[in-house]
Order: C-alpha cells, then sequence, then structure tokens
C-alpha cells in the first residue's frame, strides 16, 4: 500500500514537471511581453514590475492584426464550407454506390492524401498564377477546398456505414428526390463527423503558413500568422515588441481551445480511428 | 433497366463532381503535371523548355552536395521524431490516464501547445533559446543551458526535435489516451490478479490493445515528419550555412529563391514524394500484421 502512494506521488511529480516544461515557453512569451528590452535584460524570468501595454498596441497596429485577422476567419469559414459540403456529397454517395467507377473514384481521393503538400507546391503556384486565384484571399480558400476534401470525404465515407438506409429509402417513397434526402435526411445525421472535420480543417487552414506565404503577395490579404511572420523579420530581435505579437496571434485558437476543448480531443481521436 | 444503370452513373457523378473538380484542378492536376516537369529543364517562365528524361534525378543524387544533406537530415529528424514522439505520448498518455482525478488538467496543459502554429512555437521558442537560456545558466551556472543552440548544427538539431516534440507529442497523446479507454479494466485487472506488475500488464495487456493507435501515431509522424519545414524555418533558417537545412527547405530554395529551377526542383519533390511513399508502405505492411482484434 505504502509503494502504491509512493509510485502515485512520483508520477504526479513527474507529470508536474512536464506541465512546467509544456508551459515554460508560453509562460516567458507572455511574462516578457509585458516588459521593456531594459527589464528584459536585467531578467528574462522576473515578472514584470509594471505593465507595459505599449508592446501590444505598438504590435497591434504593425501587424494590421485586425485586417489580418478577418482575412484568416474569411479563408477558414469558405475553405472549411466548401470541404464540408463537397466532400459530404461526395462521401456519402461514394459510400453508397457500388462499382468499379465509384471504387475507381474514391481510390484517387484517397491514394492522394500521401501526396506532400511540398511535391505540388511548385506545379499548384504555376496553377494559382494561371487561373489568377493567385494573390487573392478567396482564391486561397479556393485551394484548401481542393487539398481538404480528401480527407474530408475518408472520413464522411466511413461514418456514412454507420447511417441505416431505411431512413433515405422512406424519404424518397414519401417523394424526396436524391438531393433533397441528402440535404434533409442525411446531411443533419451526419453532424458528429463535420463537427470533426471542421475542427481539424480549421486548426490546418489558421495556423497553415506556407501555401499562403507561397500564394498571398499583397499584405492587406496577409493572414494572421502570415502579418506575424512578416513584423518577425523586420524587428528581428525585438523581442517585447515580437512576443506580444506571438501573444497576440495565439489568442485566437487558445480561446477557441478553451470552448471547444471535448469536441477537438474527440475529434482527433475519432479522426485518427477513422484514419 | 439500363435507365437504371445510367441514372446510377449520372448521380454518382452529380454528388462526386463539385468535389472533383476542386480535387482535380488544385491537387491532382498539379501533381501530375510536377511529374511531368520533373523530366523537363523547365525554369517557370521560358515558354520554350526541353524533355531531358532522368536528368534532374541523376544531378540531384549525383552531383547536389545540398540535396544529399538535407536528405540525410531529414531522416534523421523522422528517425528521432518516430521513436521520441511515440514514446513520449504513450508514456503521458499512460501516466494521465492512470491518474482519475487530474486527467483532464494535465490532458489539457499537455496539449496546449498543439493548439499553436507550428511557426508561431518556432519563434517562442527561439526567444528562449537565444535569450532566457543563455541569461538562466549565467545566472545560474549551469553552462549546459547557455550553449549555442541554434548556432551549432549538432545542438540545433536537438532544438529542432525539442520544438517539433513540444508541438506535436500532444497531438499523438490525445490518439494514444483515446486507444487506451478503449482498453476493457477487466483484462488489465485479471492481469494483476495473475500477479502481473504495472510494467508487466503494460506490455503484455495494454500494449498489444492498442496496436491500432500505436499504427496510426507512426503513421501520422512518418508522414508530418518528412514534411518538417516551420519548425526548421522559424528556428535556424536551415543555417548555420545550409547544416539544418530539411528537404522541404532545399526544394522551396531551388524553385523560388535560388535558381528558379522548376524542372530541377520537381525531380526533388517527386523524389520526396517516392521515399514518403515507399517508407508509409512498408511501415503500414509491417505494422499492420501486428494488430490484434479486441
Amino acid at each position: 500500500m505504502r509503494l502504491k502512494k509512493a509510485n502515485s506521488l512520483l508520477i504526479t511529480l513527474i507529470l508536474c514537471v512536464g506541465a512546467v516544461v509544456s508551459f515554460f515557453p508560453i509562460y516567458m512569451a507572455v511574462i516578457n511581453s509585458f516588459k521593456t528590452q531594459g527589464e528584459m535584460f536585467a531578467s528574462f524570468t522576473a515578472l514584470p514590475t509594471k505593465l507595459h501595454f505599449e508592446n501590444y498596441s505598438q504590435a497591434f497596429h504593425q501587424t494590421h492584426l485586425l485586417n489580418s485577422a478577418l482575412n484568416s476567419t474569411i479563408i477558414s469559414f469558405i475553405g472549411i464550407g466548401g470541404i464540408v459540403i463537397c466532400s459530404a456529397l461526395a462521401g456519402y454517395k461514394l459510400s453508397r454506390t457500388q462499382g468499379k467507377l465509384s471504387s475507381a473514384i474514391f481510390f484517387l481521393f484517397v491514394a492522394s492524401m500521401l501526396v506532400p503538400f511540398h511535391s505540388i507546391m511548385i506545379p499548384l503556384t504555376r496553377m494559382a498564377k494561371d487561373l489568377s486565384v493567385q494573390g487573392s484571399t478567396y482564391g486561397l480558400a479556393l485551394i484548401y477546398i481542393g487539398l481538404g476534401v480528401n480527407m474530408a470525404i475518408f472520413l464522411y465515407h466511413g461514418f456514412v456505414k454507420s447511417i441505416p438506409r431505411e431512413l433515405e429509402e422512406s424519404a424518397q417513397m414519401d417523394g424526396c428526390n436524391e438531393f433533397q434526402t441528402f440535404f434533409r435526411i442525411i446531411f443533419p445525421l451526419l453532424l458528429p463527423i463535420t463537427v470533426t472535420i471542421a475542427i481539424l480543417d480549421f486548426l490546418w487552414i489558421w495556423n497553415d503558413f506556407l501555401l499562403p506565404l507561397l500564394m498571398l503577395t499583397d499584405v492587406n490579404h496577409y493572414t494572421l500568422i502570415l502579418s506575424t511572420n512578416m513584423l518577425f523579420g523586420e524587428y528581428n530581435k525585438e523581442w517585447s515588441l515580437i512576443l506580444a505579437a506571438l501573444v497576440l496571434t495565439s489568442i485566437p485558437v487558445i480561446l477557441i481551445y478553451a470552448f471547444f476543448q471535448k469536441f477537438i480531443m474527440e475529434g482527433i481521436a475519432e479522426g485518427a480511428v477513422k484514419g | 433497366m439500363p435507365f437504371k444503370i445510367y441514372k446510377k452513373y449520372v448521380m454518382l457523378l452529380a454528388f462526386t463532381a463539385p468535389a472533383l473538380i476542386f480535387y482535380a484542378i488544385f491537387l491532382l492536376i498539379p501533381t501530375i503535371s510536377g511529374m511531368y516537369y520533373s523530366f523537363t529543364d523547365w525554369n517557370g517562365l521560358n515558354p520554350n523548355y526541353s524533355f531531358i528524361g532522368l536528368g534532374n534525378f541523376v544531378e540531384s543524387l549525383k552531383e547536389d552536395p545540398d540535396f544529399l544533406n538535407s536528405l540525410w537530415f531529414t531522416l534523421k529528424y523522422v528517425f528521432v521524431m518516430i521513436v521520441l514522439q511515440n514514446v513520449l505520448a504513450l508514456a503521458l498518455a499512460v501516466l494521465i490516464e492512470s491518474r482519475t482525478r487530474t486527467k483532464g488538467f494535465f490532458r489539457t496543459i499537455f496539449f496546449m501547445p498543439n493548439m499553436i502554429s507550428t511557426i508561431i512555437s518556432a519563434f517562442m521558442w527561439t526567444f528562449v533559446f537565444s535569450s532566457v537560456l543563455p541569461q538562466i545558466a549565467e545566472k545560474t551556472a549551469i553552462a549546459f543551458l547557455g550553449q549555442s543552440w541554434l548556432g551549432d548544427p549538432k545542438v540545433s538539431f536537438f532544438a529542432i526535435i525539442i520544438v517539433s516534440l513540444w508541438n506535436g507529442v500532444g497531438y499523438m497523446m490525445i490518439i494514444y489516451l483515446a486507444a487506451l479507454q478503449g482498453v476493457p479494466q477487466s483484462l488489465k485487472e485479471a492481469a494483476i490478479i495473475d500477479g502481473a506488475n504495472a510494467f508487466q500488464t503494460l506490455r503484455s495487456v495494454t500494449m498489444p490493445m492498442i496496436t491500432h493507435a500505436i499504427t496510426i501515431c507512426f503513421f501520422l509522424t512518418l508522414n508530418g515528419a518528412f514534411k518538417v519545414y516551420e519548425v526548421v524555418y522559424g528556428l535556424t533558417g536551415g543555417g548555420p550555412g545550409r547544416s539544418t537545412q530539411v528537404i522541404t527547405m532545399n526544394i522551396y530554395e531551388e524553385a523560388f529563391s535560388n535558381n528558379f529551377r522548376y524542372g530541377y526542383a520537381s525531380a526533388k519533390s517527386v523524389i520526396l514524394f517516392a521515399i514518403v511513399l515507399i517508407f508509409t508502405l512498408i511501415q503500414l505492411r509491417v505494422m499492420k500484421k501486428r494488430e490484434v482484434e479486441a
């Protein structure tokens, strides 16, 4: 019994040390973002004597924070909306249709999940230029739809199997056509997996760096991550300003995490099991 | 009857068309045209370019030490990440799972870094490595902390690993936690009654029951690690020199910032694709065999 208690204490201790290490960079970023450069050089680990919000107001303006946050929101919203609608339609029908054509299309989507983004970034940039979607917020959102449907179709395809066919059959007896059946009966039933997909895609699109870097040229169209990256390059080593920008950029995702924690955890577990 | 078959195909295409269109334009065609460019000497601008067969592949694998170094560096990174990320994630998951009352708290803490964008994480850690740790070393005389974390290639490899783990372990931990919750309590209890200690129970009961999760986490780590870019970009920018350059960075540089050799860079990306594909197929084949049904 005593051994068990010692063990349990040891586990708690290990977890606490891990938690401190895990939280350390965030803690450092937050406390130092309220200091002046001089205060920092005196001690990085000390708490700020006075909260300097100047760093925040400067970072807020330099990153055009509201504008880039709005761009990120538009891109995520259109991207996720497009992925969900296109993939739900395709995933549902591919799951319900037997035959070679159906299997071939499904295989095409699934196989492409192995293509690394870096293997297509060169021709993709080319394609975006040719279609004149390069440089536009909306164009970028469309690209996310193209890159995101394969995984979403895979998840929908698996989930549809758990929905009894009788529901569609009775809806069709009542006079619904296939699209009405889908939107009125099936799509609402897909909600759990839709939430999963929306969350995974939100984390991906909101936090993505390389694709916006390749596609966006005008500062006014920059996403939040891209604006922060630019600031880091310009004000290299002006840590008080940079740290404030890093904290500001991370606040939206941390808030979303706080609100949707349960769904995010379930979404990841669900995505992994189906994936 | 023929009409019914015809209708089936029309409906199939009508439902899949929206996804297929976006997918074809932004993923399928780029994949295929990238493969085509890899056999040419195209520079991305000139409308005239010629087909040079395997020339790009031969050059990149034989005469391009930078590419080979980045490939080697990436392979080392992938290997270390697969081992450390999974061991750490599984260890954390097992420890957290065993503490019923604090489970939620620790899960939240360890997962939080995953929410922060990779590039932002890299910037935060740059601050820690370049400023905070050297100052702590000075004040406490722990010389180890004061080393040149981002300036010495040997050390910056570990800096890159640390930040990658910090960012990625939480995700894998969630998957392992979900799998652990699926292991029937009765099996573990039976093992303990039979006299197994905690470690034996873990090895002989829990591990075989979560092989499915191990396969997935290995797959995700393998695929993610080959694509590493942001962490290295944010921490070292590939330097000093090109000592920490990863394969994706080498491709980016070749295509967009150095020489605009699109054809040549495309050949390198086809090589990356081939490597990821081969490693993934081997991994899935080896691990699928070990999975047991609950």
